[in-house]
């Protein structure tokens, strides 16, 4: 620096202290995390050098899936294996649908009374909180073995999601039209097919359909525990170390899942924006989206 | 028409009708219901026979002392827990930059955004309990399997949920980064990640939910955790055991979802 030049810009003073206090909470929590992650590590019994090699066996099993054996597996109704579990997503959804729309109406503060809707509601999220799988575990003592207990037990597992969230949107639909109803001298029963249904139908079978998305992934997982379709194929493949063939199948399950996806997504656009252009809602939405995906309890998820 | 007559009285609007198209829709799908139906073997008697099963008495009374002792339940509990925790952490730490790689608005270069697209949406495709069952079969029995199964479906998970939050991120301060001559890691590290970071911290908390429900279920298929009592206890027909524990996995399903939702409610 030399003492002839005039500094034409003067830099501030000094910088502002960081708010230490959220630096202190940023430590803390990634402590807890990383402890956490420690703790929960040291609980699996897996030492570090099978961390390092599982990666290579994963990479092992991949490799020896290619190429995949349609052939065999194809010889195997593996094809019709793949319509099974569709079956079964289709009919437990059609099961969930119808089950929970009336008590949907049931459950709903602006329609049905206090001593009613309660119990329904608690009846909602009680079934929310089983797995499906046990649902189906349990149903098999019913049913036996097949196909039929993984389509009750999605059916049974769906009315609590698609209950809760029709309820929502029977709470949130428009008061006028009922009204306009009551005021022309219509009853109770024309009040609801004329004033609630057009409003809450295209909404709800947005939900319905994707439900319907979300139980297809879970037909092919019902599969493993033998309730029918294309998952027992799979256990069987896998079972017996028949790689390529496991890697057929898992090509089918993605086909199968990605079309599903693509058809519903398509349909549930065209049922909820209309035949006009496509709407996009932006990031209101796509929010939105994320709560119905956790309140439909997917795992999946579609754009 | 004697409407005509009187100019008040207008002629009703003409009801609507129903398409053909619509109507060929209803018939194919109700359909393709009844043929589902009778595929999958549908029947109607089971809705009567689920609350008459003759096996449901012997769901009761749960032998608590049973249920409640340390090695029986608790131990494969912790176990779940362990499961979720990391893979939750795990997956989710991998997810940001990978998040990042899949979002227009960050993205590095084009065959990354792609690559990582593919893959991603590829993984997602198969769901939680068939990683579970593919990666038992690669790497072994147990807890560590279905840790890495979880691992990977939270990852594919989150990157799809993280991403769309980028993709609407505000892009005016990364192009002032930019502009500032700031690269581009360092660039979306201060100019986007701060605005995505709530979003993503809930979104990590819904992920560790799903992480728990799965885990649960995990031992179904021999990756670890309370699910493996579950199924020892199924195949050897001690269903009173059974209801104990499936109580307890109620509660704490019910608890983590309170928890996780009030938690976002204060973050979002």
């Amino acid at each position: 620096m030399s003492a002839t030049t005039t500094p034409r810009f003067d830099p501030p003073a000094a910088r502002p202290a960081r708010p230490l206090a959220g630096r202190n909470w940023r430590l803390g929590i990634a402590t807890v995390l990383i402890v956490g992650a420690i703790w929960s590590f040291d609980g699996l019994d897996a030492s570090i050098r099978d961390v390092i090699e599982a990666p290579g066996k994963g990479w092992g099993i991949v490799k020896q899936m290619w190429p995949p054996d349609f052939a065999t597996v194809y010889r195997r109704g593996a094809v019709g294996k793949i319509f099974e579990s569709l079956y079964v997503a289709w009919i437990g959804t059609m099961i969930g649908s119808l089950l929970s729309f009336p008590l949907a109406f049931m459950a709903a503060t602006n329609v049905a009374p206090m001593g009613l809707r309660v119990p329904i509601r608690q009846l909602f999220n009680a079934i929310r909180a089983v797995p499906e799988l046990i649902v189906a575990m349990l149903l098999l003592t019913v049913t036996g073995l097949g196909p039929w207990a993984g389509a009750l037990a999605i059916g049974l597992h769906s009315v609590g999601t698609l209950g809760k969230l029709s309820t929502e949107v029977i709470e949130t639909s428009d008061e006028g039209p009922l009204e306009a109803i009551s005021a022309s001298g219509g009853r109770w029963i024309s009040k609801m097919r004329w004033g609630m249904l057009p409003q809450v139908l295209p909404t709800v079978i947005g939900y319905w359909l994707f439900r319907f998305e979300i139980n297809v992934r879970a037909s092919a997982v019902l599969g493993l525990i033998g309730a029918g379709g294309i998952g027992g194929e799979l256990v069987s493949q896998l079972n017996f170390r028949n790689f390529p063939e496991v890697g057929a199948v898992l090509l089918m399950v993605i086909t199968m899942v990605l079309v599903i996806d693509t058809i519903s997504g398509l349909a549930r656009r065209r049922i909820i924006a209309g035949s006009g252009r496509a709407v996009d809602g932006g990031d209101d939405e796509r929010s939105a989206n994320i709560e119905l995906i956790r309140d439909l309890g997917g795992t999946g998820l579609v754009g | 028409m004697s409407g005509a007559a009187t100019p008040s009285a207008t002629a009703r609007p003409r009801k609507p009708r129903v398409q053909l198209r619509t109507h060929l829709l209803v018939v194919a799908l109700v359909a393709f219901t009844v043929f589902a139906a009778r595929e999958i073997g549908f029947q109607w008697r089971s809705f009567a026979e689920m609350w008459t099963n003759p096996l449901w008495h012997r769901f009761w009374p749960v032998p608590w002392d049973w249920v409640l002792n340390r090695r029986n339940v608790l131990d494969p509990l912790v176990e779940t827990f362990q499961i979720a925790i990391l893979s939750t952490v795990i997956g989710c730490a991998l997810a940001l930059p990978i998040g990042f790689a899949m979002s227009k608005l960050t993205t590095p270069n084009a065959p990354t955004f792609w690559l990582s697209r593919t893959v991603m949406s590829v993984l997602r495709a198969i769901p939680d309990l068939m990683w579970g069952k593919l990666l038992v079969t690669a790497i072994g029995i147990g807890a560590f399997a279905g840790a890495w199964a979880l691992t990977i479906f939270s990852l594919a998970v989150m990157v799809k949920l993280f991403s769309e939050t980028v993709d609407a991120a505000d892009p005016l301060p990364l192009e002032a980064a930019r502009a500032a001559g700031g690269r581009h890691t360092p660039a979306v590290r201060t100019a986007v990640l701060p605005e995505v970071f709530p979003a993503f911290v809930a979104y990590a908390l819904y992920v560790f939910e799903l992480n728990i429900r799965a885990s649960l279920v995990l031992g179904l298929v021999g990756a670890g955790g309370i699910g493996r009592v579950v199924e020892t206890q199924r195949s050897t027909f001690n269903f009173d055991r059974l209801l104990g524990i499936l109580i307890i996995m109620f509660v704490i399903v019910i608890c983590i979802e309170q928890v996780s939702v009030a938690v976002r409610k204060r973050l979002v």
